[in-house]
């Protein structure tokens, strides 16, 4: 089975007054259909420009995107011309910001924004997309939707503007949506209602997933397979299960140890990971976490590690983990 | 190990008038922020604050600091009833009162050095001058791990996590009894939380300060504080040691908050049912009658729209608002 999108080696530089950004940096990822994947990694590892670069928003002139393939349902995205891809964004993919405000239009009510997707890709009247309006928002768990359709995202509190935005984003029935950290802004009550809300949807539309995130909790819930970024690179990826069990990349493994569980023992003290990571603009030659990473060697100070698969179907980038055990690992009981 | 008490609330509240008009304003409606909120902490301790956006973590934390001034009620500090002091008689005090904010970035001044930022506090209370505030200001540096050569740097120049050091080395210039920590970790990080997390931890185990840590993350909450409150529209829902309230949460708030958080382990969450709380806070212009949480409550009987519950002890200082707990009423 051929996957719904597939990325190859993707590149999307800034130029910048100090320098060449490598946002991302030779990604490569697979999405199947109906599937929910996880980006996850710490802010600033190029999780939202990947995101963007698949429907080519990257804030152009100082974006660009470098090289690579963006294969979706066979074509490549990057081929495409403007118009092409305009009737791509909404209709086949689409995307969930994390702070919806941002991203809906003030002064537009929200029925009408949600009406403008369904006009101009399946080309119904405004009437129609108004009454299509109302259903999407009955079914995103708006009360009184055919009174809400007529207000503008202000007067929405929070949780329910990103409900609007779910609404968007699924009029069409796309195959992917992008979620771009949908909850980081709402409190944990109101991300469990919007996270079941995007798993119900897209589990019965069959749509596939992209979920962006910084948590770990939420992966660990919502996807099956997980691709862990950091600098601008993949780093580790395989079934969730694996990689939590069994992480193959110690910036995996820490960021598993910075974070209580609920579920555990309450320990001491926090593992956490020291340092910071590193300047975009100036990676450093060889691994790009050597300076954060308690088992470097004088190879990861000259070579980068490539991606390779260390385990069935779970793949990391770090040479320690490709020759040797990996001393970070729990001892399996 | 009968600690002090550094800072006591009793029945506190706060409201925010809404009003109407525009030349002549009538008031035409309270927000009631706070509503009669009481507890103490202990010397060395930590009360964690949870509750979801809108309940009025912050404002409480800023009534006991007198940031802002409470509506009614009492906050005692080295027996002293701050809320009776005028601004003049808190200044001396405020130096053992200090508060760290969510955005370090927001609460930083941009054309101030990071040497400007710690020391401000030395200046303003006449602490330090010369030769001993460029010391006392390395000195606060070393502690919460940042250079001292980075004095001389501007908050653009440092990362986030960076920036939270500072935020946190001047909470301490003057060192404070009890320090109010607003959300501190919310815009960093996993691994830089988890940093500052210890760096607060080894700063209380170092000075003996209190802190009040208001939170969402129900985890970082369990791993810092000895004590846990649990805020709903401006009440304690729920107030219990550490340990007792997370192995046995009452409160349908809590058990409903705790089970909200996604544990970072895929075996567990994909057999973990969820209790998945509806709607959303209501304005505290306009509370829900009787039980506040009443409209949001999946436990919710009869009585709950009619009878207010109290914040009642049902063992050991676990106490809680909530009908089902209540023996007591008359
Ligand atoms: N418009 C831009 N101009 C310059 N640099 C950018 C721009 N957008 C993003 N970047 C840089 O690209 C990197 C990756 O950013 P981003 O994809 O937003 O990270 P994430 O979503 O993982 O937090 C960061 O270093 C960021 O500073
Ligand atoms: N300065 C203010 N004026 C009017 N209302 C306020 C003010 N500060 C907070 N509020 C209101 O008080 C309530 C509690 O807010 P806050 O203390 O910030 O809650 P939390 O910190 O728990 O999110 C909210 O309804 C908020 O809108
Ligand atoms: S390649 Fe070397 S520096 Fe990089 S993660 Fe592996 S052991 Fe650490
Ligand atoms: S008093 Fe009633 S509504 Fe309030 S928390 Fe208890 S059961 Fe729920
Ligand atoms: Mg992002
Ligand atoms: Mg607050």
């Amino acid at each position: 089975m051929t996957a719904l999108l597939e990325v190859r080696n993707l590149k999307t530089y800034f130029n910048t007054q100090d320098g060449v950004v490598k946002a991302v940096d030779g990604v490569s990822y697979d999405v199947n259909r109906g599937e929910t994947i996880a980006l996850v990694g710490e802010s600033g590892c190029g999780k939202t420009v990947s995101a963007l670069s698949i429907l080519r928003l990257v804030a152009e002139p100082a974006g660009k995107i470098e090289s690579g393939e963006i294969l979706f349902e066979g074509t490549d995205l990057l081929k495409l011309s403007g118009d092409e891809m305009r009737k791509m964004r909404g209709a086949k993919i689409s995307i969930i910001f994390q702070e919806p405000l941002t991203s809906l239009n003030p002064v537009l009510t929200i029925g009408r924004q949600i009406s403008e997707g369904l006009e101009f890709h399946k080309n119904m009247s405004l009437k129609e997309g108004m009454q299509e309006a109302t259903r999407l928002l009955k079914l995103v768990g708006i009360p009184h939707p055919e009174r809400r359709i007529y207000d503008y995202p202000h007067q929405f509190s929070g949780g329910m503007r990103q409900r609007a935005m779910i609404a968007i984003a699924i009029a069409c029935q796309p195959q992917l949506i992008i979620a771009d950290e949908p909850t980081t802004v709402v409190d944990v009550t109101i991300q469990a209602q919007l996270l079941e809300l995007i798993r119900n949807i897209t589990k019965e539309l069959n749509t596939a997933l992209i979920l962006i995130t910084h948590n770990l909790g939420i992966v660990a819930r919502y996807a099956r397979r997980v691709f862990v970024m950091y600098a601008g690179n993949i780093i580790e990826h395989g079934n969730a299960l694996d990689v939590y069990r069994y992480p193959c990349h110690p910036y995996t493994a820490g960021l598993l140890t910075s974070v209580p569980r609920l579920d555990e023992p309450r320990k001491t003290r926090l593992l956490p990971i020291d340092g910071q990571p590193p300047d975009l603009i100036a990676p450093p030659i060889g691994c790009s976490f050597q300076a954060r990473c308690a088992y470097s060697m004088p190879q990861c100070q000259r070579e980068k590690p490539p991606l390779l698969e260390v385990a069935p179907n779970h793949y990391a980038a770090c040479w320690v983990s490709q020759k040797e055990q990996r001393p970070w690992q729990k001892k399996s009981s | 190990m009968a600690k002090e008490v550094v800072i006591e609330v009793n029945n506190l509240t706060k409201y925010f008038p809404v009003t109407r008009g525009l030349f002549r304003q009538k008031k035409i409606a309270d927000i009631k922020a706070v509503d009669g909120v009481s507890f103490a902490i202990h010397d060395g301790e930590t009360l964690g604050l949870v509750g979801e956006s809108g309940c009025g973590k912050t404002t409480l934390g800023k009534c006991m600091l007198q940031l802002y001034r409470a509506t009614s009620g009492e906050v005692f500090f080295e027996g002293k009833d701050l809320c009776q002091l005028s601004d003049r008689e808190l200044q001396p005090l405020r130096q053992r009162l200090q508060v760290i904010f969510q955005d370090p970035y927001d609460s930083l001044n941009p054309r101030f050095t990071a040497r400007d930022i710690i020391g401000e506090p030395l200046i303003i209370h006449n602490i330090a001058r010369g030769k001993e505030y460029r010391e006392r200001v390395a000195e606060l540096l070393n502690l919460v791990g940042l250079a001292p050569y980075m004095a001389d740097r501007y908050p653009h120049e440092f990362s986030g996590g960076q920036r939270q050091r500072l935020g946190v080395a001047r909470a301490l210039a003057l060192q404070p009894r009890f320090i109010m920590c607003d959300e501190p970790l919310s815009a960093l990080d996993v691994s830089i939380q988890a940093q500052i997390v210890n760096l607060l931890a080894d700063l209380q185990e170092k000075f003996g300060v209190a802190y009040l840590f208001i939170s969402h993350d129900l985890s970082v909450v369990r791993h810092i504080s000895d004590r846990v409150a649990v805020m709903y529209l401006g009440k304690i829902a729920e107030i219990s040691n550490r340990d007792e309230i997370y192995k046995n949460p009452l409160h349908p708030y809590t058990q409903a908050l705790l089970s909200a958080v996604p544990i970072p382990d895929p075996e567990v969450e994909m057999k973990r049912q969820i209790i998945v709380l509806q709607g959303e806070v209501p304005s505290p212009m306009s509370p829900p009658s009787g039980c506040v949480f009443h409209p949001r409550c999946y436990r919710a009987f009869a009585d709950c729209s009619n009878v207010t519950p109290l914040l009642e002890d049902v063992g050991d200082g676990h106490h809680v608002a909530c009908l089902l707990y209540e023996q007591s009423r008359p």
